[in-house]
């Protein structure tokens, strides 16, 4: 209760145009005469947030796809085939209305005070209805991640064959038919984009420690700061050098060469050589 | 001298160089002072006796068992800056406020907000204005708390979670001749919202004004999207806290990316005011002026990193500056009265520019968009800088940034002409992490030091102080003390996790105290008098 009557003390103080503050219109009209009524609406959107305990309306798949065929039945001519709106419909996704819907107790209303629209639609196919906008809602606020791996065999095999062997110097180092024979069928397109980008070292850094007047030691690198180097020597054993003047140190980078090529890569040589390693059978 | 007459002392030596009042005593808020400089004029800690360091106390935060709102583990990183006044300092993760005792280190209160949700990514700290303690909430509440013993005063809405808001942004106490505010600002990018920044009363929480990152529409500046609605749904959240200038009254800060994220088909043009740096009258919220440093953004660079304010000397003339090194790779000298830009430059180098226009401002290169098979981008999502604040020195005239040089390849999943939410990302490839020094009269870098053995992503904010060091995080979870000068690293402690927040100093009783965040622990060390 407390937190009930917080929330329509914030509101009040949330809304700078009170007279647009109405429900009535909040699923938006055309564009061409909605910029004012949309900057009031933007406005008071907190006037319906926190109207309750905050959880978001779960998506039942089978109501989603009972919600799809009301929607294509009765909305999508005007809001679009995902509810993003057309001229003559606003968008669904980005309602406030819609937002703070749960199993249609803003919609239903809504619906039955807005001008051509459904009005006889059922309770059951009303909330069918908030069950295929809220997935629409909720596969975009996660759109971040992709639906399917983007297609990033775009380029040519052969120019991808010329860089290999040419100027990305590839073949310096790799071979076709030695390290990265059948590499096509080992990783996936975009795993085979990302790998040759940024390659990953299989095994650690070998590093050479020698302090003034003393023997080299040489090593797997453990850890590396600006005041302590530590490495696991043949032998097994762990030792740790403090970086002091008296001390040398020389760590291999075997990823340089493909790092500096980060400052050369065109993006057409990026995917004709992708599209070269896919090849790679 | 008495304790009185050294107090003064110590308060005339704080004047800074435009006016305002710093306490060293104190760190009353998230910069220190409103100049964003994070400078201290304290030097009981300096090169010379930088071995002799010690360690005070630690605290570690303790949210006990509650579960996080919204399900998953407690996030209690400290990515906040504490707050030191009257000898209590502040600390926060997402819904909990801890004061402690700055000298030892002891809890003194520690206040738990129930939360129904937001995302808990992390929180800024906290505002303090006499005996009242000002914190937001994941869930989008400003919180207004008794300093004495963490007792609610009041809570107010400033954000809208069924639209995806969420609050994670240190508030700011601006006090003009003419009213106090507290300045807070919003989160949230999952879906097409439009960004804001607000006033609020400190006594009754009462808004004040608020400000959106867009256009109004018919304004010149809404040509700078296809559609009002576009605009009224481009993003430009206000993360960061802002700074201040009391003698122009302006308030500084920055806007975050526009919406959609990624696909910006959908919102052809600059789509101002999102990644702007922005300076507005804190008594009005009328906007004053802006200058936007990734005009199209496309790859969440938001450009929300402090804006740093000094006065300093430009071909001979004394100017009021205005500094940021931005999330995009580049560093902006502004002038804080007017935004005109007087320099531009790359603080690490990108490949995403074609150069820069008439107002300084770089031009994206379309080649360089996020593209359905990848384009290769440097600096990546993560930035070339994010969130953790910088450093200005005024004794060595350098402007500090932990940055990285970073790639990956953007791409663009969402090809439709009105794409929504994000339609694309980027996956992240190779980086290395470095502190820059940059000359802000000419824009060149003075000094880089790339931090061995670890990639880049530092999220360590940077403390430079008159004792002649400059603090920052390293890494490999080293809090480390390196000669501003130069670069060369002079002292450093190892902590359990890497630095996560801005380092901090003040002192109390002649101890100067250095308090550093690393995961879910504050570190504080201390320097006796001798």
């Amino acid at each position: 209760m407390r937190r009930l009557i917080a929330a329509k003390k914030g509101d009040r103080q949330l809304c700078p145009l009170p007279r647009f503050c109405s429900k009535a219109g909040a699923l938006g009209r055309g564009q061409s005469s909605l910029s004012p009524f949309l900057a009031a609406l933007l406005s008071c959107t907190a006037l319906w947030g926190q109207a309750g305990p905050y959880q978001r309306q779960e998506v039942d798949p089978a109501a989603a796809s009972r919600g799809k065929r009301v929607y294509t039945q009765f909305c999508i001519n005007c809001h679009g085939a995902s509810a993003k709106g057309t001229e003559q419909g606003p968008d669904l996704i980005r309602s406030p209305l819609v937002l703070r819907d749960r199993l249609g107790d803003q919609i239903g209303p809504a619906l039955k005070k807005l001008a051509n629209h459904k009005t006889d639609l059922t309770n059951a196919q009303v909330a069918d209805l908030t069950h295929f906008l809220k997935d629409q809602i909720e596969a975009t606020a996660k759109n971040r991640n992709p639906v399917s791996p983007p297609n990033v065999l775009t380029g040519d095999l052969e120019a991808g064959r010329t860089y290999f062997n040419g100027a990305g110097k590839c073949s310096t180092c790799h071979s076709p038919t030695g390290d990265l024979a059948g590499v096509g069928r080992k990783y996936s397109p975009l795993d085979l984009q990302q790998r040759f980008l940024f390659p990953r070292l299989s095994q650690p850094r070998h590093v050479t420690i020698t302090l003034s007047g003393g023997q080299p030691v040489s090593g797997a690198l453990e850890r590396i700061d600006d005041f302590s180097v530590s490495l696991r020597d043949t032998s097994g054993e762990y030792r740790t050098f403090s970086r002091d003047k008296n001390i040398k140190v020389d760590l291999s980078d075997p990823l340089a060469a493909h790092n500096q090529m980060l400052d050369v890569y065109t993006d057409q040589d990026i995917h004709n050589v992708a599209r070269y390693l896919e090849s790679l059978q | 001298m008495n304790r009185g007459m050294k107090r003064l002392a110590v308060f005339l030596f704080a004047v800074t160089a435009f006016g305002q009042v710093s306490f060293p005593e104190a760190w009353p808020g998230y910069n220190g002072d409103a100049s964003g400089r994070r400078f201290s004029t304290l030097s009981r800690i300096n090169q010379s006796n930088i071995d002799s360091l010690s360690l005070a106390w630690v605290y570690r935060v303790n949210p006990g068992r509650a579960p996080q709102a919204g399900g998953g583990n407690v996030n209690t990183t400290i990515k906040g800056t504490p707050v030191v006044v009257n000898g209590v300092l502040y600390t926060t993760i997402p819904d909990h406020v801890w004061a402690i005792d700055a000298r030892t280190g002891r809890e003194i209160w520690h206040y738990v907000w129930p939360s129904k949700g937001g995302w808990h990514i992390g929180n800024r700290g906290v505002a303090v204005l006499r005996e009242t303690v000002y914190v937001e909430t994941p869930d989008c509440n400003l919180i207004a708390l008794n300093s004495k013993d963490g007792k609610e005063k009041w809570h107010t809405q400033i954000c809208d979670l069924e639209q995806f808001y969420y609050a994670s942004v240190a508030p700011i106490i601006v006090n003009t001749s003419v009213k106090n505010h507290v300045i807070t600002g919003v989160s949230g990018d999952d879906l097409d919202i439009p960004g804001y920044i607000e006033s609020h009363d400190p006594d009754t929480g009462a808004l004040q004004w608020r400000w959106y990152a867009h256009p109004e529409p018919g304004t010149p500046e809404a040509k700078t999207w296809p559609s009002v609605e576009a605009m009224l749904h481009g993003g430009g959240m206000t993360w960061v806290p802002s700074t201040y200038d009391p003698d122009l009254n302006l308030l500084y800060f920055g806007t975050g990316n526009p919406q959609p994220v990624i696909a910006g088909q959908g919102r052809e043009g600059s789509n101002l005011f999102t990644e702007c740096i922005i300076a507005l009258n804190p008594d009005t919220g009328k906007l004053a002026w802006y200058f936007q440093p990734s005009p199209h953004d496309t790859h969440d660079w938001d450009a929300v990193q402090t804006p740093v304010l000094f006065d300093g000397e430009v071909n001979g003339e004394p100017r009021k500056l205005l500094a940021q090194a931005s999330r995009n790779g580049w560093f902006f000298l502004l002038d804080r009265a007017t935004g005109r830009n007087i320099l531009s430059s790359e603080f690490v180098k990108t490949n995403w520019t074609l150069g820069v226009d008439a107002k300084g401002q770089p031009i994206p290169n379309p080649a360089k968009q996020p593209k359905p098979d990848g384009a290769l981008v440097t600096p990546n999502q993560g930035g070339a800088i994010n969130w953790p604040s910088p450093s200005f020195n005024p004794e060595t005239g350098l402007f500090y940034a932990n940055a990285a040089r970073a790639w990956s390849v953007y791409y663009l999943y969402d090809d439709d002409d009105k794409p929504e939410g994000w339609g694309g990302n980027d996956r992240s490839g190779f980086s290395e992490a470095m502190v820059q020094a940059i000359d802000y009269k000419t824009g060149k870098i003075r000094w880089s030091h790339k931090w061995p053995g670890g990639g880049g992503g530092v999220r360590s904010g940077l403390l430079s102080t008159a004792g002649k060091l400059l603090f920052a995080g390293d890494p490999s979870a080293n809090f480390v003390a390196l000669d501003p000068a130069t670069g060369e690293p002079l002292w450093h402690a190892a902590l359990h996790a890497v630095v996560s927040n801005g380092p901090i100093t003040y002192e109390l009783d002649g101890v100067q105290y250095l308090v550093v965040g690393a995961g879910d622990t504050l570190y504080g060390f201390a320097m006796r008098a001798r």
